[in-house]
């Protein structure tokens, strides 16, 4: 055995780029499996274009276009009408990690910034073959005129930055990007988990938006936008002082250009007053005075420990924005076209006493609620967190949970697993408290089940009037008809019997049938009968 | 008033019952009112052991058949039906089964869901009008009894005579209210619970014996059975003696045949024979000629625990007997008088239990 020196081991230490760890693991993406890896692809690409679109306001309006190649093989056209990406920033988008703007305390669909350049990277490993981009976009104000430019590019993984392969002005009609993409080592599937059920549902929570799918199959299928209203940008939130880690505190100390802790606290935190850093003070005995860079790690702790003691006013809500009962409402119908559909959206919460979230919910019932499986129509449960559907991980999640903890014979649905059914519900807040990295499914906090729960029973009671008034109006005509059909019977055969002729009867039918609709419960008189 | 005229008098009252039926759903009509028809019930709770009477009656309660309830008109319908089946049946003096008028009621506008349902129907027709179905037309599926002994009957023009018609003598027909009982010379009616019995006793020419008819219930009697244990009874004043197995399940059909079963009650008046008399076999019976016996199982001390509690069995004489044989825990057939040879059951005991009657 030969022995080798420190300096020569570490001739091997490389530092890894984020590009190259995610290249080594792609799972950490979510791209893991062939069919979730296409539906996550779905998910990085709309999401992006949905969150472009409204930062500018303008009506999003996507077309997808999925053509297969060969087995698992496919190439992805994803166009939107959004601002566009000015050229400098292109490759910045697309084959940078962790660049963005998504890394602020605010609601928003995704948060890690992982998301495109993820896409982009998932197909240079599977097919080798560059990504196409083209852009257009304002510069310098309209009257610039459009500008439009066409890039292929591919990811340098080792430098995390853009190798541009081709450059080439491009004509353009409007705003927006367009990228291709080729796959291999994916999967579309109608299953529940793949990629156009991802659609749908994005559609759902989305009502705003408009979709146009063709499939590999060459079918298209258009999703029209159910409301012209494009939802308001949320507003950033500064973090409520329950919601924060030692670290969190730190890291605000380091980057703030505040003079002393005491300022930083203020400004940073929400629902922070001088009385209650003076208070802080006075509990604690640090120096609150003190420049923040001499914020010791120790004094952190100390001070988040008491965070947790104290009363705060609940953190301000002004930087949620639901979906709203009235937008759930028409996205429902003009996916699912149900029968009977009722939403709600409920007041903003708090979990763990300093993380504001709103629940909404939406249940729907008939047309096409509920999935297909063979005859059968099965419930549904559609997740959603910040408006983007979760289709991973379901039973460890607390919409499910709380879903499934629900007496739903309460509610005349003996069997909720068998009945068409689409319940919907959607989790606003600028911090989801994710079970795992995936963000497939949420924490079951307390508050949230409690929420999710009050939510849905509440719907669930106006389900519960429509189907027993449906009941009751089909029980109704059945009972018109019985009369309809027997009472001629009756009396034509008690004339044979009597041997007279069939006397006039439709007064005496006028007055059963009628009698028959304003009873609602059927006459049980038969007094000590049971025919035994 | 001849039989003849019974009979065709017993049509009438068919017919016009029937006929009353329609009548009454029609005139209720004609007053604009929803018409309703009063059945009486036959739930467990109306069903009375009457006293005086020795049997089962129906009480005075009764269900609603409405018109203009959903769940109600459509039995209306179905009696409708039933009662213009009948009529037709009596009217062209004709016979049919259950099972035939279900088939019939395939081509009606009213549906049966089973052959129980329309049974249903038939008995409700019974209850309300307060015939039986015998007199609607509706023939029971089995045969009744075998009878054996000098009885002369006619049925249309047939004359038949129960002691030459061969050894297995006379089968009860279910139409047996259009036979008529024209002459015999006997003093009493033997009933026996087997076939094996019957023979035993027409082989030792008991009916010369006894001077009686000798008749084999073949287990439970039929309707049939019983309304001609009732008319010899009622209409040719013969005493009648039913000699059983020894146990539970024998006692039982001396006692239907006596005081009527709790289904029948609407009927009984018309089946039951509440003077016939139980022979045997009972447990003193079993004690006294020292017989061959089978220990009683679960469901025979059960079914004795539920014998005693029934009102039919109120008697001093049958508590006793049901307390001995629980007591001596055995049950014996009537065939093991055997044990004695083939002719004791003639020579010995029935003319001892005769006697002390």
């Amino acid at each position: 055995m030969v022995e080798r020196e420190a300096a020569e081991l570490f001739e091997e230490f490389k530092e890894l780029t984020a590009s190259e760890f995610f290249r080594r693991n792609k799972q950490m993406l979510g791209f893991s499996g062939k069919i979730r890896s296409l539906t996550m692809v779905f998910h990085e690409l709309i999401t992006n274009s949905l969150d472009a679109c409204e930062e500018a306001g303008i009506q999003p309006d996507i077309t997808i276009d999925l053509k297969r190649l060969d087995k698992d093989h496919y190439i992805l056209k994803h166009t939107d009408n959004g601002p566009g990406i000015p050229e400098a920033y292109i490759t910045k988008v697309y084959c940078t990690m962790f660049a963005g703007s998504k890394f602020r305390n605010i609601q928003s669909r995704g948060q890690q910034g992982l998301g495109c350049s993820g896409c982009v990277l998932l197909s240079q490993m599977t097919t080798g073959k560059p990504a196409k981009v083209v852009s257009g976009y304002y510069e310098g104000g309209k009257d610039k005129g459009l500008k439009g430019v066409e890039l292929t590019f591919k990811m340098d993984v080792k430098k995390n930055q853009g190798l541009i392969l081709d450059r080439k002005e491009a004509e353009v009609t409007q705003t927006g990007v367009s990228i291709e993409l080729h796959f291999k080592d994916v999967s579309y599937s109608l299953s529940e988990q793949g990629a156009f059920e991802y659609i749908r549902r994005t559609m759902i929570a989305n009502p705003h938006a408009k979709i146009k799918f063709r499939d590999p199959t060459g079918q298209i299928f258009i999703f029209d936008r159910a409301t012209d209203v494009i939802p308001p940008l949320p507003k950033e939130v500064l973090p409520h002082p329950r919601g924060v880690t030692a670290d969190d505190l730190i890291f605000m100390a380091k980057h703030t250009d505040k003079r002393r802790f005491r300022s930083l606290l203020t400004s940073s935190l929400s629902r922070m007053s001088t009385k209650r850093v003076n208070e802080i003070e006075e509990e604690t005995g640090i120096d609150l005075n003190k420049r923040p860079r001499d914020m010791k790690w120790e004094e952190a702790e100390q001070i988040v420990e008491l965070f947790a003691r104290m009363d705060f006013m609940a953190p301000p809500t002004s930087g949620l924005i639901p979906i709203g009962k009235e937008q759930i409402d028409k996205g429902i119908r003009e996916i699912l076209n149900p029968e009977f559909a009722a939403t709600t959206s409920r007041k903003p919460k708090t979990y763990r006493g300093g993380v504001a979230f709103v629940i909404e919910a939406g249940i729907s019932y008939g047309g096409d609620s509920g999935r297909l499986v063979g005859e059968q129509k099965k419930a549904e449960i559609m997740r959603f967190a910040n408006r983007v559907p979760l289709t991973f991980d379901q039973g460890s999640c607390a919409i499910t949970e709380a879903l499934k903890s629900i007496d739903w014979k309460r509610y005349g649905i003996r069997d909720l697993d068998n009945a068409p059914i689409t319940v919907f519900v959607n989790i606003v807040s600028t911090n989801v408290p994710y079970l795992s990295t995936g963000k497939q499914s949420v924490a079951p906090e307390p508050e949230i089940l409690h929420e999710v729960r009050q939510a849905t029973m509440k719907i669930a009671r106006n389900l519960q009037k429509y189907i027993r008034a449906k009941r009751a109006a089909k029980e109704e005509a059945m009972r018109s008809k019985i009369f309809e059909n027997l009472v001629p019977v009756i009396i034509r055969e008690a004339a044979v019997l009597a041997e007279t002729d069939v006397p006039e009867y439709d007064s005496v039918l006028a007055k059963v049938t009628r009698r028959a609709k304003f009873e609602n419960i059927p006459l049980e008189s038969e007094e000590g009968e049971d025919e035994s | 008033m001849s039989h003849n005229n019974k009979i065709a008098n017993r049509k009438d009252i068919a017919i016009n019952k029937l006929k009353s039926l329609g009548e009454r759903i029609i005139e209720e009509i004609n007053q604009n009112n929803v018409p309703a028809l009063k059945v009486p019930s036959r739930g467990t709770s109306n069903i009375i052991y009457d006293e005086d009477k020795r049997y089962y009656v129906l009480g005075d309660r009764y269900g609603q058949r409405s018109l203009g309830n959903v769940k109600q008109i459509p039995k209306i319908a179905q009696m409708v039906y039933v009662a213009n089946f009948c009529k037709d049946l009596v009217r062209r003096g004709k016979t049919a089964t259950l099972r035939e008028m279900y088939y019939v009621s395939e081509g009606w506008d009213v549906d049966f869901g089973d052959q129980q349902e329309s049974n249903i129907v038939g008995e409700d027709l019974e209850v309300t009008l307060g015939m039986t179905r015998e007199d609607l037309g509706l023939m029971p599926e089995e045969d009744g009894a075998s009878v054996y002994g000098n009885l002369i009957m006619k049925e249309d023009d047939v004359e038949i005579n129960a002691l030459r018609l061969g050894k297995s003598g006379y089968t009860i027909s279910p139409t047996i209210d259009d036979v008529e009982f024209l002459d015999h010379d006997v003093d009493k009616v033997i009933a026996v619970e087997t076939m094996g019995m019957f023979h035993r006793l027409v082989q030792e020419e008991a009916y010369k014996k006894f001077n009686c008819l000798i008749v084999g219930l073949k287990g439970q009697a039929a309707r049939a059975t019983r309304r001609f244990l009732r008319r010899v009874n009622q209409d040719l004043n013969l005493p009648v003696y039913i000699c059983n197995d020894g146990d539970p399940w024998g006692f039982h059909i001396a006692m239907v045949i006596i005081s009527g079963s709790a289904k029948l009650a609407h009927v009984n008046h018309d089946l039951a024979t509440p003077d016939a008399k139980f022979l045997g076999v009972t447990a003193s019976d079993i004690i006294n000629y020292d017989l061959p016996t089978d220990p009683l199982k679960d469901i025979d001390v059960l079914r004795l625990k539920e014998l005693s509690k029934d009102p039919r069995y109120r008697d001093e004489q049958w508590q006793m007997e049901i307390k001995k044989m629980l007591k001596i825990g055995k049950k014996a057939e009537q065939q093991s008088f055997s044990k004695y040879g083939l002719e004791y059951v003639v020579d010995t005991y029935l003319p001892e239990k005769l006697d002390a009657m």
